[in-house]
């Protein structure tokens, strides 16, 4: 080493070291050799190179040198290496940003064709309505949708944090004007909010953002803008815009309402998906709020297991996100999963709706739904909007055309008489399962049997323990209903029959009962009109029209008001009230002589309005005719069916009026205005004879009708 | 019109449907057992089976009425014919020996099910194959309702019979299709028809017979 300084220093280290050696090798395989280049400083570098090699730690500046020129030769290649992934990684960046748009617009493509879809659909409604029933569909307004704002809503998406807040304004301020045309005031949005509000666990009324930034910023990982963003979101109103969700779980009727202010929120498309983010994040917030609080419906429990989902994979991706810019389609992955489920949560009647949403990308529209859906007291909202009435359950049992049908004063129960001489009691708790869903098969939990012949009229007590059964037999079979958890199968018990009314000597076509006093009424093909009291040891109190002067009475009922007075209706076409106390006829609705069907005036059925002082009858030839009670004059008669229409109920509250007719369908009206609100179409005609008979439920929501068919069917 | 024909026609009757075709020619003579039994031209045999059985069934209803009088459980505490057998009632979970009334109370119900229902009959005009075994079933056990009444109830089922013909009906409607084995067809008929049935009943062993 000291020997050679300069030569291990002067030479380039590798050069040093390789010269060095490839002398050293020589050298020492010939010592004897003289190399006149090195002399003794080969012989000495030969001897430090033998030196050197096992000392490793003693540097030397070659190989310092050698080392650094190594090392940096290995960073550059690491430099390049990360040079192509970065390059990769952009190139990947740009072709998703790509996919990106083009889902956008996709997306955008399907919601304008849904929208003019929805337009063209709720044309149609009102041009089938306006033929069937000659007035318009009150379905609001039904604008053209727009779409030029679109594009240009697009383009303002990076512009949007700047003027977000005075957007969102315009946008409720245009929502609350689309929800009044509708119908809604501001009072109903308000409570509605409120409502909403307070099952988010969102405080008192005031917008505030701070709640939510809060939780969403535990939900993003930081990114504050887009956080802030979101709490403008929030001042936007949820309430509002679930409100108008709202609809998406009403009758038909309110379908088109609502999907007019959907095609109008449309316009609005930027804001709408964030508003469907935000209220994923409200979910994924509440979710243990909501899951407290809402009732075990499984469905919910499914929704909710969904969102989990969601906030599990939001918190691992939370930091991409909060940098990614305000569109739908960052959530369309998880979005698949929520739509398979929701659309099984739109409500059995929106069957428009079920098809619009079948797209996966619209799932945002499926997840506002499940929100809506269980954000509110459903029975509470459905009462003021439901119009319609749908089968739900069909009775099978009868051998023969059912004559007659009654409820239960309480329970969802009935009993149906029928030509095949049995009465039966329903459960309609006690369903078949069938292949359809949407209605179900009842089958009887007892069969009553005592009448020889057809049983063709029917009463049930006020209590619903006992009931009263009119038949062929001219006899009046007077019943203990059973209990509704009767076991069909059960041992017979003769004490079902609480007795018989004999007293009639042809068949008795109708019957009538009062709570009050306990009294019941019948009307027979002998002509008579009897008046019972069943607990008395003699008990036909009174019997009218003995003489037939009236003609044959067709059918009977107590006065609503007053109990003390009853109407009767004949064949002849004219209804007298009797003052039941006197025996007297006191007011006389006398038949127009003039009608073209020659038995044209046959009076099928009465009723008494529960409230107001009208008689409504039903008439062989079409007609419901309404009349006064006091001045015994007519009120209004209208053609009611295309048929002779055969029975007749009020609903409990005295607003509607439910017809039913030989021509197979049942017909609702509105008693203020006499119009029709609802026709449905149900049983066959059994030679040319279809309804019997129809009844509202005292206290439930279901009617019922019974036909020839040997069915009864229940709407809900 | 209905309502004024008062207790003789209940309804406009015309023969379009099978159900009222045979109900129209029961009630214009109840016992031209030949008549009602004869399908119209281009009927369908299951269908014309199907709406014949209801029709037993609506009529036998009838028949449990009287029987609801006179038959009580502690006089007929099972549901016998002859003394060989003890029938055994299908329309609970497992077999249950029923008192006759109950019996016959359950069978009509149990009949009326399944008669209705739309897993097995959901149409009225066309029946499944698989369905048409369902109806030997139902006959079988029809049939104890009246072998019961004949053997125990005699009155009760002259009377009805002397009505009705219902029994005679019965009895030449399930022959003709073949719902029942001849051996089950217990209850003799009038001396004039004997050629068509046994005089059945010797059953070898006693024992329990399930539906």
């Amino acid at each position: 080493m000291d020997e050679h300084p300069g030569g291990g220093g002067g030479a380039a280290a590798g050069g040093g070291m390789a010269t060095a050696r490839q002398q050293q090798a020589p050298q020492q395989g010939n010592h004897n050799a003289v190399n006149p280049q090195i002399g003794p400083g080969g012989t000495a570098s030969a001897v430090q190179q033998q030196d050197e090699m096992p000392r490793p730690q003693q540097y030397t500046i070659p190989g310092i040198l050698h080392y650094i020129q190594h090392e940096w030769a290995r960073f550059e290649m690491e430099r390049a290496h990360w040079e192509v992934e970065r390059a990769e990684l952009q190139a990947r960046i740009a072709f998703l940003q790509g996919e990106r748009k083009g889902q956008e617009n996709l997306k955008n493509d399907l919601v304008r064709r849904i929208k003019m879809l929805e337009y063209a659909l709720k044309q149609e409604r009102a041009k089938y309505h306006k033929l069937k029933y000659g007035t318009e569909l009150n379905q609001g307004e039904v604008k053209m949708p727009s779409f030029e704002s679109e594009d240009t809503k697009e383009t303002e998406v990076p512009a949007v944090p700047q003027n977000s807040q005075l957007t969102w304004k315009q946008g409720r301020q245009l929502l609350r004007q689309y929800l009044q045309e509708v119908g809604y005031t501001d009072t109903i949005l308000d409570v509605r909010s409120q409502r909403v509000r307070s099952l988010l666990g969102l405080s008192g009324s005031e917008q505030n953002g701070s709640v939510e930034t809060k939780n969403l910023e535990q939900i993003l990982n930081g990114g504050e803008s887009p956080a802030k963003r979101k709490g403008q979101d929030m001042k936007r109103n949820p309430g509002d815009v679930l409100e108008t969700f709202n609809f998406l779980e009403n009758a038909d009727d309110s379908d088109e309402e609502e999907e007019d202010e959907e095609g109008d929120l449309m316009e609005d498309l930027s804001n709408r998906t964030d508003k469907q983010r935000i209220k994923k994040h409200k979910i994924k917030v509440g979710n243990e709020g909501l899951a407290s609080d809402l009732p075990d419906d499984p469905d919910t429990e499914e929704v909710l297991k969904e969102f989990d989902f969601l906030v599990n994979a939001e918190d691992g991706e939370g930091a991409g996100e909060a940098r990614s810019s305000g569109d739908g389609t960052e959530w369309a992955e998880p979005l698949p999963f929520p739509s398979g489920g929701g659309k099984s949560f739109i409500m059995g009647s929106d069957d428009v709706l079920d098809s619009v949403l079948g797209l996966g990308d619209l799932a945002d529209l499926t997840v506002s739904n499940d929100e809506a859906d269980y954000s509110y007291d459903l029975p509470a909202n459905k009462d003021a909007f439901r119009k319609t009435w749908n089968a739900k359950y069909t009775l099978r049992s009868h051998f023969d055309g059912v004559r007659a049908l009654a409820f239960h004063p309480v329970e969802p129960v009935l009993v149906t008489v029928s030509e095949d001489h049995t009465l039966k009691l329903w459960n309609l708790q006690k369903t078949v399962p069938a292949k359809k869903s949407a209605s179900f098969d009842v089958e009887p939990i007892y069969t009553f049997r005592a009448h020889v012949g057809p049983v063709l009229s029917l009463a049930v007590t006020a209590s619903g323990e006992q009931c009263f059964s009119g038949g062929i037999d001219s006899t009046i079979q007077w019943w203990n209903i059973p209990s509704s958890n009767v076991d069909p199968y059960d041992t017979y018990d003769p004490s079902v029959l609480a007795g018989s009314l004999l007293g009639h000597t042809d068949a008795v076509w109708g019957l009538a009962y009062s709570g009050i006093k306990n009294r019941l009424l019948s009307c027979s093909a002998d002509g008579t009109v009897k008046l019972w009291d069943p607990q008395e040891k003699m008990p036909c109190l009174c019997t009218f029209n003995s003489e037939r002067e009236h003609g044959i009475p067709t059918a009977v009922d107590f006065n609503g008001c007053d109990p003390a007075y009853m109407v009767a209706s004949f064949n002849t076409g004219s209804a007298v009230i009797y003052d039941l106390e006197t025996s007297q006829s006191v007011v006389e609705f006398s038949a127009q002589k003039d009608s073209s069907l020659p038995a044209g005036n046959h009076i099928n059925k009465v009723v008494s309005h529960p409230t107001l002082p009208v008689t409504i009858t039903a008439h062989e030839d079409r007609h419901i005719k309404f009349f006064d009670n006091k001045s015994g004059k007519v009120i209004h008669a209208m053609v009611a069916h295309l048929d002779a229409v055969t029975s007749l109920a009020v609903d409990p509250n005295g607003i509607y009026l439910m017809s039913g007719s030989h021509d197979c369908s049942i017909r609702l009206w509105n008693l203020d205005s006499k119009t029709c609100v609802q026709e449905v179409t149900a049983h066959r005609k059994k030679s040319d004879e279809s309804i019997y008979d129809v009844a509202f439920h005292p206290s439930k929501a279901y009617i019922g009708s019974a036909g020839a068919d040997a069915l009864a069917k229940v709407f809900v | 019109m209905v309502m004024a024909e008062g207790a003789t026609v209940v309804r406009r009757n015309r023969p379009g449907t099978t159900a009222k075709y045979i109900q129209q020619n029961i009630r214009s003579d109840c016992s031209n057992i030949e008549k009602i039994m004869e399908p119209p031209e281009g009927q369908d045999e299951g269908v014309w089976k199907y709406e014949h059985l209801r029709q037993f069934c609506l009529e036998l209803n009838g028949l449990a009425v009287k029987l609801q009088t006179e038959c009580h459980p502690d006089t007929c505490t099972q549901m016998t014919a002859t003394e060989q057998w003890i029938f055994l009632c299908a329309a609970h979970k497992t077999p249950k020996e029923c008192p006759a009334i109950d019996y016959t109370r359950h069978t009509l119900d149990g009949a009326a099910c399944l008669l209705n229902s739309n897993k097995y009959f959901p149409s009225r005009v066309s029946i499944k194959e698989s369905s048409v075994a369902k109806l030997g079933s139902v006959c079988r056990r029809i049939y104890r309702i009246f072998s019961h009444a004949y053997f125990h109830h005699r009155q009760i089922f002259d009377t009805y019979e002397n009505e009705t013909f219902l029994c005679h009906r019965f009895t030449r409607f399930v022959m003709k299709y073949n719902l029942m084995s001849k051996d089950n067809l217990i209850v003799p008929i009038l001396e004039e028809e004997e050629e068509e049935e046994e005089e059945g009943g010797q059953n070898p062993s006693t024992g329990e017979s399930e539906a």
